[in-house]
């Protein structure tokens, strides 16, 4: 096993500390012994977040830091609320944590554009970084800032017993806008909710525009575009999903409740056989799965756009960087590739029951067919990154979750979405002129 | 030695001053001064104005206040709610110490777990609206958090609900403390329950009342986060119906990475706070007087 592993990952914790040696030698030669101390016990923090999403990572994190030997890591499991406040406060005061969990996209590069964060690239090792796969979100200007951790395969699911009940084949969803038309009107007439979920905490409406408009994009980079007033929300090709979920509520396809449920009880209503179809995450999979004796199916949301986008499973991944407060990164590097050792994968998966995000990761351990299937398609095949990943705070807050509200409700037309998206990224270009050159810069690096 | 004397109090709690101090002054202070610059992570370059005349041309930020300002429809009902149930239960009706307990409940839960619970209820498919469908108020069966139109009104009759507890503690101290011999002697002059009400009781209960309304206003305007945040979805919806001035203040701050704006709102609010103190003294003051008369 260590011997995989050293051959997998060319900078491993023992050449790390055979290397501190010798640099502590020649210190010691130069009088500096407290630098040999330093190197040999290196001590080690980390901020991370998830346990609140997946159940059992306080496990993996604390038998991870009790079993390494490389250095004392000392762990924070931070609230949801100030992950990101939190970290950018305490590396403004220069005492940030040698490494923090990072959510996807602007969530991290913002710190990224702070300069609190530094490039795992030339830290891990470029096989690593490939196989946990950070996503193209956490790439900037020719560097990569985070190491893929766990995975959120976005998916779509349907309720496969009561696709047989409407008389559809439950082992051929819908891939295109028409099939998907037709099978809510056949789930209709018999009498079953087709489409929809939870839309009062504003989350799924941030998850449809994820998995619907990259329909109409041809790079991942497109969607910045959007931000820095190249392309505009006007435009009818990128508010037509909003278009398509106004014609999803004239038609009558969403659940009734829809605009007074929150997200997670929105999917409950899938997995309780209680409505047909609708968003949800990978993570869940195995526990809805299990919980209906396998009449959960994932699928892509099916395609009405014409961009290179349109039909490829979206893949998010949450991952953990490297502050640039940090004494002594290749330290803080080591672990995180420790993490990702064969040993240490398999322990994820035992504390979580969850996939860790690393292609080398043996999936055959995964007895449920449904999310072995899942995550060789979401995963380990093609995919494109969550876009909604990329959308400035204030867009996110002030236009996504409102305009995906509305039109649930019935107060705004697509159209008028869209109308309301373009002023809000605006009011956002006026508030954060700083923001807009970095936006334009991480455009061109993602187109 | 004269002026000696007359420093030593203030001497004594100089050390209290010097932590209110810290503990208040210093991050106002900083408030003030993050609301003149362009803060990024801990600090930024000044600005000038141009965080105010941002918030200020913002659709947004008027909706809000808009919002803030509906909220103290409120206030008239929850004084009229607290007025008669206090009195009722000044005049003793049977079990009205258990009534009392029962009445003040709401205002000891936290607001969290009165607005889940309610939440629940007020959901479209929740158990208010089978009840209306029961009693066959199909037409009442309102979409009460998910609908734009409703959703503010939702959150105003849940504070309507908690906060007139308030009011009835308030109301019934003052009640309980009020001389007996004058609404005796209305009475044996004739005086029916509404003239005692509005002649005997009202008048001498005015400056409670204005201590009431006061505090009410100061919480409509900057302590209803966690009414709007809890039934808003978090989010101040459905759509930005539910956007108060505290959600703009904490989105800025803790979701879009703004806290030159959010200081910016919060020192506005802040100020039409501190206006607004001046007259809540002024009725504690005057109520403190009723109650010594």
């Amino acid at each position: 096993m260590t011997r995989d592993k050293a051959r997998r990952y060319p900078i491993t914790r023992r050449g790390l500390l055979q290397g501190s040696a010798a640099l502590g030698a020649g210190a010691a030669l130069g009088g500096l012994m407290p630098s040999l101390s330093r190197a040999q016990d290196a001590s080690l923090t980390m901020w991370w977040w998830g346990e609140q999403e997946l159940p059992g990572l306080k496990a993996f994190v604390d038998d991870s830091v009790a079993n390494y030997t490389g250095a004392t890591v000392n762990t924070m499991l931070q609230d949801t609320a100030v992950v990101i406040s939190q970290f950018q406060t305490a590396a403004a005061a220069g005492e940030a944590p040698d490494m923090q969990y990072f959510w996807n996209g602007i969530y991290h590069m913002e710190s990224v554009w702070f300069g609190y964060a530094q490039p795992v690239n030339g830290l891990v090792s470029d096989d690593l970084l490939t196989a946990t796969n950070p996503t193209l979100l956490s790439n900037y200007d020719g560097n990569v800032y985070r190491v893929g951790w766990y995975p959120i395969p976005m998916v779509w699911y349907y309720n496969k017993e009561l696709f047989n009940k409407a008389g559809l084949n439950a082992d051929s969803p819908p891939l295109t806008w028409d099939e998907l038309l037709d099978a809510c009107d056949k789930l209709k007439s018999a009498g079953i909710a087709p489409i929809g979920g939870g839309i009062q905490d504003g989350y799924w409406g941030e998850w449809y525009l994820g998995h619907a408009l990259p329909q109409n994009l041809d790079s991942t980079g497109e969607a910045l575009d959007l931000f820095i007033g190249d392309r505009s929300f006007r435009e009818p090709k990128y508010h037509e999903h909003w278009t398509r979920l106004q014609e999803l509520r004239d038609l009558g396809f969403l659940n009734k409740d829809m605009s007074s449920l929150e997200l997670y009880p929105g999917i409950d209503l899938i997995v309780a056989g209680e409505l047909a179809m609708g968003e949800s995450i990978g993570t869940r999979l195995p526990a809805d799965s299990a919980a209906t004796g396998g009449q959960i199916g994932c699928m892509v949301m099916p395609v009405y756009g014409s961009g290179k986008m349109a039909g490829i499973p979206i893949l998010d991944v949450q991952g953990i960087g490297i502050s640039t407060d940090s004494e002594n990164p290749q330290a803080a590097a080591a672990f995180l590739e420790y993490l990702h050792t064969p040993e240490r994968l398999q322990a994820f998966w035992d504390a979580t029951g969850w996939i860790p995000s690393n292609t080398n990761f043996d999936d055959s351990i995964i007895a449920d067919e449904t999310v072995r299937t899942m995550w060789q398609n979401w995963g380990l095949s093609a995919n494109i990154p969550y876009v909604a990943n990329l959308t400035p705070g204030q867009f996110y807050e002030q236009a996504l979750i409102p305009a995906g509200q509305q039109v649930v409700e019935g107060t705004l037309t697509g159209e008028e979405a869209g109308d309301l998206a373009a002023r809000v990224v605006e009011e956002w270009r006026s508030f954060n002129p700083d923001l807009v050159e970095k936006y334009q810069k991480w455009a061109t690096d993602l187109t | 030695m004269h002026t000696s004397r007359r420093l030593t109090p203030f001497l004594f709690v100089l050390p209290l001053l010097a932590l209110l101090a810290f503990v208040f002054g210093y991050p106002l202070v900083r408030i003030f001064e993050f609301s003149f610059k362009m803060v990024r992570g801990i600090d930024g370059p000044w600005i000038g104005v141009r965080n105010y005349e941002l918030v200020l041309g913002q659709p947004l930020f008027w909706e809000s206040v808009t919002h803030n300002l509906m909220l103290l429809l409120a206030i008239p009902v929850m004084v009229v709610v607290a007025l008669l149930i206090s009195i009722v239960l000044y005049e003793r009706v049977q079990g009205w110490k258990i009534y009392r307990v029962v009445l003040f409940l709401p205002f000891v839960l936290a607001v969290p777990i009165i607005a889940v619970v309610l939440k629940k209820m007020f959901q479209f498919s929740g158990p208010v609206n089978q009840v209306l469908h029961w009693l066959s108020l199909d037409f009442l069966a309102l979409d009460w958090i998910g609908s734009t139109d409703v959703a503010l009104w939702t959150v105003i009759l849940v504070i309507i609900w908690r906060e007139s507890a308030l009011g009835i503690i308030l109301f019934l101290a003052r009640l309980l403390s009020l001389d007996e011999s004058l609404l005796e002697a209305a009475r044996i002059e004739g005086a029916n329950w509404w003239q005692r009400v509005w002649y005997v009781i009202l008048p001498q209960m005015k400056g409670v009342i204005e201590f009431f309304v006061v505090v009410s206003i100061i919480t409509m305007l900057a302590a209803v986060f966690a009414y709007i945040y809890m039934i808003g979805g978090g989010r101040g919806g459905p759509g930005t119906s539910t956007w108060v001035l505290e959600l703009y203040i904490f989105n800025a701050l803790i979701r879009t990475s703004l806290p030159g704006i959010a200081s910016a709102v919060a020192v506005m609010v802040f100020v039409v706070s501190i206006l607004l103190i001046f007259p809540l003294f002024a009725a504690r003051r005057r109520a403190r007087e009723e109650e010594m008369d």
